[in-house]
């Protein structure tokens, strides 16, 4: 009896596991190929280190640094941005919430490419915001805003904005606003009530939204690469530039495992701090 | 005194708001607006004309990459739904996805692009040529980072007694899962086909990556005409696929569909 329950069991395995074996074939196993040919000299086939001291160099560490700031600035500043707005529609707007989450969502899941291409148009030498300063007299001759850092953060908090929104405002709209009341009753003062009741509670959606963020940020190729001219370097430039070139694959390889090791670390040292801030928050 | 601090507020929030939504809004409506516009952009407006949109919609590579992201996006959501609901298949004839389910989370744990470029080396590697096969293999594996988390949370909020009831009355458990589950599954099944299929559809990265030269989504036309510079037409594309991916999305954000995911 046993043993046709386990038969069972096995039989019914099989066919649940596609999803399994596809996860692990062209997920897992990919990236274990990664950290195989980072560490394996491509032409003796031995075990070797190399590459990552190659990889070592002090340009190499100073990028995956701008990297790291540059995803960590892009988090807080929509974070920022992103904390009032949710705020106000869902405790403020009233009638009018639904009408703003819609057109707050809506444009924002489309393509990034499709935005990259609108803020052309704005940040150009005689694109819209050139033209508007010139006319109201702040600025005398046209700023160069395209390829610089000041593009590429603009661009990437603008595209990573709804990530940082969605969390914060459905975490929000879920919360009892009973406990604003009893804070008021209690005697506290607005601010009080925002750093003391209601940032606490959203804090797990705030940690949720910063990850969503942070890390797809800390390997962005693209808006850099559009809106910096070349000019500006970042991890997911370098990497896809070493693994598309001749013999520079292991190179990248190892390259990217460095990466990938450092925002894994630096990850979980934000992670433990949120923790920190969420246990806190009820003390 | 206080009321009216709250007064002065509320009418700086309201402001702020008003002023984030301009910054939100501004690029885009001036990217449509410029592909009516009879010159070439840095001209300032002259007049209406619709030429543009008849070129790009005359171009045989705007239809041939649509209908290859069609193509993509469908059979890729196809693919993770059927997965999805085959594990859910072995859930309900007693296996256990308390250890499984967690593994396809990961996909949120490193940068989408660090994961297509270990899939670009992978399919390298086994010297696998790039086009259709691997684009539809990565947002698979896209599709499935989202489709098992949702359908798995789904199934467990399902009430346990329909399924007692429906074993109780002598129903097999594969009866059961057709007849009883897998019915009360299918607004999240929708749901969750429907995001999945935006995703997919709208996803540069690993297209980027997996595509290769042959093949060519509506995301890498876009990138291979931005690349050649401003024009109308790359505004009238963008307004196309901006129509259509905000259809999709208000589909998605409709209440009812919302509330089967989130």
């Amino acid at each position: 009896m046993e043993a046709i329950k386990r038969i069972r069991r096995e039989k019914f395995f099989l066919i649940g596991s596609p999803a399994i074996v596809w996860q692990c074939l062209f997920f897992f196993l990919p990236i274990l190929l990664m950290i195989l040919s980072s560490v394996v000299d491509s032409t003796t086939s031995t075990f070797t280190l190399e590459n990552f001291s190659a990889s070592l160099s002090t340009t190499h560490l100073s990028i995956i640094l701008r990297s790291l700031t540059l995803s960590l600035s892009i988090a807080v500043i929509s974070f920022l941005l992103a904390y009032p707005l949710a705020h106000f529609i869902i405790f403020h707007a009233k009638k009018y919430k639904s009408l703003f989450l819609f057109f707050l969502i809506v444009p924002f899941w489309t393509n990034i490419l499709l935005h990259v291409y609108a803020w052309f148009f704005v940040l150009e030498q005689e694109g819209f915001l050139n033209t508007f300063l010139l006319t109201v007299g702040a600025i005398s001759e046209p700023i160069h805003f395209l390829n610089s850092i000041f593009a590429i953060v603009l661009m990437m908090v603008y595209c990573y904005f709804p990530f940082m929104v969605l969390p914060i405002v459905s975490s929000l709209e879920r919360f009892d606003k009973r406990f604003i009341e009893a804070s008021y009753d209690l005697g506290a003062s607005r601010f009080q009530t925002l750093f003391k009741v209601t940032l606490p509670i959203t804090m797990p959606a705030i940690r949720a939204g910063f990850f969503l963020v942070f890390i797809p940020a800390f390997g962005e190729f693209i808006i850099p690469e559009l809106m910096g001219g070349d000019k500006h370097y970042f991890v997911g430039n370098v990497v896809s530039q070493y693994v598309l070139g001749n013999n520079t694959e292991t190179l990248g390889s190892a390259f990217m495992i460095l990466s990938a090791l450092v925002l894994l670390t630096i990850g979980i040292i934000i992670y433990n701090l949120f923790n920190k801030m969420i246990k806190r928050g009820f003390r | 005194m206080k009321t009216r601090k709250t007064k002065l507020t509320n009418f700086l929030a309201i402001l702020l708001t008003l002023f984030t939504f301009f910054i939100l809004y501004l690029p885009i409506i001036v990217l449509v607006v410029f592909s009516f516009n009879s010159q070439r952009f840095p001209a300032p407006w002259s007049e209406f004309t619709l030429d543009w949109y008849r070129e790009l919609f005359e171009s045989e590579e705007l239809w041939s990459s649509f209908f290859t992201s069609l193509f993509i996006a469908i059979t890729s959501t196809l693919l993770s739904l059927i997965m999805g609901i085959l594990l859910l298949f072995f859930k309900a004839n007693g296996g256990n996805l308390k250890k499984t389910v967690p593994i396809f989370y990961s996909n949120l744990l490193i940068p989408e692009s660090l994961f297509a470029i270990s899939l670009l080396s992978f399919f390298t590697f086994f010297d696998i040529s790039l086009g259709f096969t691997t684009l539809i293999i990565a947002h698979t594996v896209l599709g499935l980072g989202f489709t098992i988390p949702i359908l798995y949370t789904r199934y467990c909020q399902l009430d346990p007694r329909l399924v007692e009831a429906s074993l109780s009355l002598g129903a097999t458990s594969t009866q059961t899962f057709f007849k009883v589950i897998l019915p009360h599954m299918r607004p999240a099944i929708l749901a969750t086909g429907l995001l999945v299929f935006i995703l997919s559809f709208d996803d540069f990265i690993l297209s980027y990556f997996t595509a290769g030269t042959s093949v060519q989504t509506l995301s890498l036309y876009l990138l291979t005409m931005l690349r050649s510079g401003i024009s109308p037409i790359v505004n009238a594309l963008s307004a196309f696929i901006l129509v259509f991916s905000s259809l999709l999305v208000i589909l998605f954000f409709t209440p009812k569909i919302r509330s089967k995911v989130f």
